[in-house]
């Protein structure tokens, strides 16, 4: 059985492929980075921007959170990819994937760090402004640094998803990890061990980071235990 | 022996916190009806009452925590209009003359103790960090807790927390003090550790507004006590007599379930 499936790959075989694998590997990585650095941020300032006085911003962040949430990524991939162009805007493989996936991150995180905001005691915040601390000393003193630590692993455990979402840029032909395997069977029909060996890769961030997420989720309620 | 000389001829107190017609009103349930008060500088005032009589909402009310619904709200020189939406710059005026002690403590968790005292000062009152940190570790000494300066909150019991609360609110000194059942978490003898600190704050001639459950505070420290009920002062006086004889029906049925205790 595992014969058939296997095809005679060798470890020879899978040894030329490597580097490419690793090639892929790296833009895979990189793109989760960009996500991950410009997206956050974007979801902070979403989740608070949806909690804002102002009815304009707080419609504008609304209707990005829910496009952003709403459609799927692989919908967003190909219509940053395929669908902007009509518009006049033209972008490369990796610049798209980057727009897309920075947006869906911003949506998906903005609620994260909403519902970290929303468990604050509302003591807390009575307590800032009781002490006359300002709206903006409030957020950066009290509320951010406590909603954000109820965050970080749900923010962390969203990270690995993001890494495991950039395997749908082979959707618009970004040469990341599944490309390169798709690449490989296409060419030789060693679909199986080739798509076996991008799991692995995948497997070698994932397991070892959902790790790292649950003992830093013990570790994040620390400060509130005795 | 000095001449005692008496300057409220000269210069007659005035009250430091004030309330004309205030009322509150949550959807169709009023929570405070048409309350006047005035409480003079110096003044102790015990608020005692059931559950659900409007004390915390008055006391929330005072310092805009919640808002009023109609009425005037003055504390020193500030006015409040209730009606009206007051603008930022006279809320922070209204809330610098005034400190705040919850029921719940409400510390801020991610800080060390220290800094819970120190963060308003330096962001409130430009005060930078050495003089700030000076003057929270002269006040944690005075509420005995020079020693958990640099402890986060969790460490220390519930006496001890409240008591860094009361710290954290005299170090923006306030004109007035209010205390929201500050005792009500606390068992019975951490209790009195933070009323200990009341106690000697009245001495010390600091002017405060207490909401609280504890009789014997109500009638030995404080001035005057109120009495409410169903978003209504019922009684108003010198604490001994309106714990001894209250005048209304409805306060006596109070003082005798608290009596019977």
């Amino acid at each position: 059985m595992i014969e058939t499936l296997l095809m005679g790959v060798t470890w020879a075989d899978v040894k030329t492929w490597l580097p490419g694998f690793w090639n892929g590997f790296l833009i895979s990585l990189k793109l989760t980075f960009v996500s991950l650095v410009l997206g956050v941020p974007m979801g902070l300032l979403l989740a608070l921007g949806v909690q804002a006085k102002t009815r304009a911003s707080r419609l504008t962040c609304l209707a990005l959170v829910e496009i952003g949430r709403g459609a799927p990524a692989l919908v967003m991939l190909q219509f940053v990819y395929y669908g902007l162009p009509s518009a006049g805007i033209s972008l490369p493989a990796f610049t798209a994937a980057a727009v897309a996936l920075c947006w869906n991150t911003g949506a998906y995180t903005s609620e994260i760090i909403r519902a970290g905001l929303d468990a604050i005691p509302a003591g807390q915040k009575e307590a800032a402004e009781a002490l006359n601390l300002s709206r903006v000393d409030e957020l950066r003193f009290v509320l951010l640094p406590q909603g954000l630590r109820i965050a970080v692993p749900a923010l962390m455990g969203f990270s690995i998803l993001v890494f495991q979402g950039t395997s749908l840029c082979f959707a618009i032909a970004l040469p990341e990890i599944i490309s390169r395997a798709y690449d490989i069977g296409s060419m030789y029909f060693f679909y199986f061990p080739a798509l076996a060996v991008a799991g692995l890769f995948f497997a070698a961030v994932c397991i070892p980071a959902s790790f790292l997420v649950e003992w830093f989720e013990h570790r994040a309620g620390a400060y509130s235990r005795r | 022996m000095h001449r005692q000389w008496n300057l409220s001829v000269i210069d007659s107190p005035r009250p430091v916190v004030k309330l004309e017609h205030v009322s509150k009103r949550y959807g169709a349930f009023d929570v405070l009806k048409d309350i006047n008060l005035s409480v003079l500088p110096g003044d102790v005032l015990a608020i005692i009452g059931p559950s659900g009589s409007g004390k915390s909402t008055l006391l929330r009310c005072i310092n805009w925590l919640e808002p009023a619904n109609s009425g005037i709200i003055s504390v020193g020189d500030v006015t409040i209009r209730c009606e009206e939406v007051p603008e930022k710059s006279r809320l922070t005026a209204l809330r610098r003359q005034l400190g705040m002690v919850f029921q719940s403590f409400n510390l801020f968790p991610h800080m060390t103790v220290l800094r819970n005292i120190s963060l308003a000062q330096e962001r409130t009152l430009g005060r930078s960090r050495k003089e700030a940190d000076a003057i929270s570790l002269n006040l944690l000494d005075r509420v005995g807790l020079a020693d958990k300066a640099y402890q986060y909150p969790v460490r220390c019991s519930g006496g001890q927390q409240q008591r860094i609360a009361i710290a954290r609110a005299l170090a923006l000194d306030p004109k007035v003090m209010l205390f929201d059942e500050p005792t009500s978490a606390l068992d019975p003898e951490l209790g009195l550790e933070v009323l200990a600190v009341m106690r000697e704050l009245a001495g010390s001639g600091m002017t405060m507004i207490v909401v609280t459950h504890e009789m014997g505070f109500a009638e030995n420290v404080s001035e005057h006590t109120m009495i409410m009920a169903e978003g209504e002062i019922l009684e108003y006086g010198p604490s001994r007599e309106v714990i001894r004889n209250p005048k209304t029906e409805r306060a006596r049925r109070f003082l005798r379930a608290v009596n019977d205790r």
